[in-house]
């Protein structure tokens, strides 16, 4: 098993570099300069030309790029172009809250989907399980921005139990949390639902009940922990897409997370803060993966990582 | 065994969202609500006592007046920083920190700084302090994206605590202008984000607290020398999403909100929440810039034609719900340079076929789908400006132009743009101060990278009424000749005028004393005060 996760530690590397080469390769594409874009529309062609010159952005991409890995190697991610600090300093603001809300979306997502999956497989083809369809079709089907000022408007405004946006106590994080968490719920929930129903008639459960296990027993201790393993590999692989989701749902709420500052970096031109945003997406989103194979051998012991 | 799944995805960054219906929203809100118990009213929020919220669709990117450029930025900065001059609500340059400017010959002007005008830290503001400013924004290293606009410039000097002179390299009318720079104490850093945070000026408010792209917190300045503000402070707070910002209003935890709404949203507050809402002309300039090099539009004929075919009065009615009113030119009616005299193009279709059949582009099926051409649009992402795009698109096609949207975030569009990349593409002006802009627009040596002269247009007579403007400072000849060089832009259309768009402001009715400045300016916010509140 070490061995195992020693080899996915190391394809850590060059997943990373793929990432942070392509993002480096497409934002100098594009069209913007971030030079045009920090001195303005006035300034002369000579105080353009000085300040790319110390900016390094006069040197050949791939100069540029070697010097952007140098840095990278040191744990150096330049400094922001517009902000006058250090990327890091700038991303470890900001990333906190990202993760936050990612979590606690997952959290939400896990939670919705385990009570409406097993209560909608337990009650199979009853209102239960119709209600369960119905919330995972609205949950797929309603996008962000719609569900996002939807909930708002019943519980901030008609209802006064929650704030509006931004981020504050554990009662600012409940609409954003929510809105970002549904879509994820709703994949979850049918898929508890389906993977539940495929356990629950092996031979295991029948000899669970033939001990005379309870009822309870056998769905929560045996059904539901069989059927796990394809809705870990669901909530590791969606987990990039609540990271990615939490930009629309950062800009709705006015949540001060990385999503944004990554936007406000690609409109602005600054390289290294967008490298360096990508870069932090980037390593969360493996983690989560690593920690995915993590819990693949908590919920079946049987698994081994070696040949 | 080995597990393997391939789950690197990609990620998707900043995709444009369609726009969300404040008013359909109720319907499913309250369906939803009525399946929960307790409703209630929303509780009113407290806010701290006399101090002002006001919500913002964008955070400043930086605060130091040598590096504000953005108009959130400077807006909030001169808050913070008093300027020699400023522009009043008619955009006349009033003094401020000066007491007299007077031009000793047209190059040399002596500026006497008032006595008694205070830093936040209790210093007194001195000639010491405007000469660092204006010399630490002209050093070759400063970054400073204001030391092209202040290259005229040769010196300031010093000449006595509140004397000094400022010196030009040669005859430039718009000097005056540069007197708008915020003046920051002697010896002030701008190379750290940590400096930011630690501004001192000598305005009405003083910087509490600044989070980028969170808010801004400023406090009343207590010893202002103009006197203090009844307001115990401002927080400016970053609401990215219109409709967010709509419902926070409603909610009560937003006070004031000035032009960041979308223009649908101003009927939905007039009618579900108790706000105070002016509409008061502005001069925002909204235009389609052309692409002079472009075998069909460096045809004065064809660009007529577009003008007589762009119906703005039913943009401005359906798309912007009347907050606009369909411009002449760069300068609004309040300007004192504004020329109203020019030719100006109401929508006529008709007047648009003949043009266009007159400049030999026949429509090859008459009333058919075969189109006479076909141009590309450039705009943002923004979901009013595809709206508006969309409505050029049919229009056009009436009289037979087949116009291709193409929809870019901020960046790759003012990229494209300031390279030339373009065919026709919709920006737009704030804030013009002087007409000496006319000079950075269209003279002919203005074209990129020297200047934004995008469209690469070329008249000498303009070339030599700007020049003449720009050394002229006589205002009855400088209005004189800005106002032929209206006329001519007028007739050549290097820029299809589209709007000026108007200046809006919701409030509570307890705030106060708010003035609507054509510019979106906060400058009136050191009178404002809350009716019902205790101030300070």
């Amino acid at each position: 098993m070490r061995r195992f996760f020693l080899h996915r530690l190391l394809l850590f590397l060059p997943t990373l570099l793929g990432a942070v080469t392509l993002v480096f390769a497409l934002i100098h594409v594009v069209p913007g300069d971030p030079v045009e874009a920090m001195l303005g529309e006035t300034a002369s062609n000579a105080d353009k030309e000085t300040l790319r010159r110390e900016l390094g952005l006069d040197q050949p991409l791939s100069r540029q790029y070697l010097h952007f890995l140098a840095g990278l190697a040191q744990g150096d991610l330049g400094r922001s172009l517009y902000r006058q600090s250090a990327v890091m300093e700038l991303i470890s603001k900001r990333l906190p809250a990202t993760l936050e809300l990612s979590l606690a979306a997952l959290g939400v997502a896990i939670a919705l989907a385990f009570v409406l999956g097993i209560a909608a497989a337990a009650r199979r083809d009853s209102w239960v399980d119709r209600l369960s369809l119905l919330f995972s079709m609205l949950g797929l089907a309603m996008p962000n921005f719609w569900l996002g000022p939807l909930l708002m408007i019943v519980f901030s405004i008609e209802l006064g139990w929650l704030p509006v946006s931004g981020r504050g106590g554990p009662a600012h994080l409940v609409l954003p949390a929510l809105t970002l968490g549904m879509a994820m719920a709703a994949i979850l929930t049918r898929m508890v639902r389906s993977g539940l129903l495929e356990t629950i008639h092996e031979d295991y459960i029948r000899t669970a009940r033939a001990k005379g296990l309870s009822e309870r027993s056998v769905w929560l201790k045996h059904a539901l922990r069989n059927s796990l393993l394809s809705v870990i590999t669901v909530i590791g692989l969606q987990f990039g897409s609540l990271l990615a989701g939490s930009i629309i749902t950062e800009s709705i709420f006015s949540w001060p997370g990385l999503g944004r500052l990554t936007i406000e970096a690609i409109q602005t031109r600054d390289y290294p803060l967008v490298q360096g945003c990508v870069l932090a997406i980037a390593v969360s989103y493996l983690l989560v993966n690593l920690m995915t194979d993590f819990l693949y051998r908590l919920v079946d012991p049987r698994i081994r990582y070696e040949r | 065994m080995e597990l393997t799944h391939s789950s690197k995805r990609a990620i998707s960054l900043s995709k444009p969202r369609p726009k969300v219906k404040l008013d359909k929203i109720p319907i499913f809100a309250a369906a939803l609500a009525a399946l929960l118990p307790g409703c209630r009213p929303a509780p009113r929020v407290e806010r701290p006592p006399g101090m002002l919220v006001i919500a913002l669709e964008s955070g400043p990117t930086r605060l130091d007046p040598r590096y504000a450029t953005d108009a959130t930025s400077a807006r909030i900065s001169a808050l913070i920083f008093n300027s020699l001059a400023r522009p009043d609500e008619n955009l006349r340059l009033q003094p401020e920190l000066a007491q007299t400017w007077q031009a000793l010959d047209d190059r040399t002007y002596i500026v006497r700084v008032k006595q008694g005008a205070a830093f936040h830290d209790g210093r007194p503001l001195t000639a010491a302090d405007v000469k660092y400013t204006y010399d630490s924004v002209l050093k070759p290293d400063s970054r400073s994206p204001k030391r092209g606009a202040l290259r005229f410039l040769e010196a300031v000097d010093w000449l006595g605590p509140y004397e000094l002179r400022f010196r030009l390299s040669g005859p430039f009318a718009p000097f005056l202008e540069s007197l708008t720079l915020g003046i920051v104490p002697e010896g002030a850093r701008s190379d750290d984000a940590s400096g930011e945070q630690r501004l001192i000026g000598s305005g009405p408010f003083s910087l509490a607290e600044y989070l980028p792209g969170e808010k801004v917190v400023l406090k009343s300045n207590p010893a202002y020398w103009e006197g203090p503000s009844r307001l115990a402070g401002v927080t400016f707070k970053v609401i990215p999403d219109a409709v967010v910002r709509a419902l926070e209003f409603k909610k009560g935890t937003i006070d004031l909100i000035q032009n960041d709404l979308e223009p649908d949203m101003v009927p939905w507050l007039r009618s579900h929440t108790d706000a105070a809402i002016e509409i008061r002309e502005g001069d925002i300039f909204q235009y389609v810039g052309i692409n002079l090099e472009h075998p069909i539009l460096k045809r004065r004929e064809v660009r007529e034609a577009l003008a007589y075919a762009i119906d703005r009065g039913a943009i401005i009615r359906h798309l912007l719900k009347g907050l606009a009113i369909p411009a002449t030119g760069l300068l609004a009616p309040g300007h004192w340079a504004y020329e109203g005299s020019v030719p100006q193009r109401a929508y006529r279709p008709d007047e648009a076929k003949r043009l266009l059949d007159r400049a030999g582009f026949a429509d090859p099926d008459g009333e058919g789908p075969l189109p006479r051409f076909k141009l590309s649009y450039k705009t943002t992402n923004i979901d009013l400006r595809k709206r508006i795009a969309e409505a050029l698109k049919e229009q056009l096609s009436r009289v037979g132009i087949d116009l291709e949207v193409r929809t870019y975030e901020w960046g790759t569009f003012y990229g494209d743009v300031k390279q030339g990349n373009f065919q026709l593409y919709s920006l737009e002006w704030v804030g013009v101060v002087d007409p000496d802009i006319y000079y950075n627009l269209f003279h002919s040596s203005s074209i990129p990278p020297n200047g934004n002269n995008r469209g690469r247009y070329r008249n000498t007579e303009i070339d030599k009424l700007l020049e003449q403007a720009r050394r002229n400072s006589a205002l009855d000849e400088r209005k004189r000749l800005y106002g032929k060089i209206q006329q001519l832009l007028a007739t050549d259309l290097p820029y299809i005028p589209m709007w000026w768009k108007k200046n809006v402001v919701v409030r509570k009715p307890e705030v106060r004393g708010f003035a609507l400045y054509p510019d979106g300016d906060f400058g009136s916010l050191k009178q404002v005060f809350l009716a019902d509140r205790p101030t300070p």
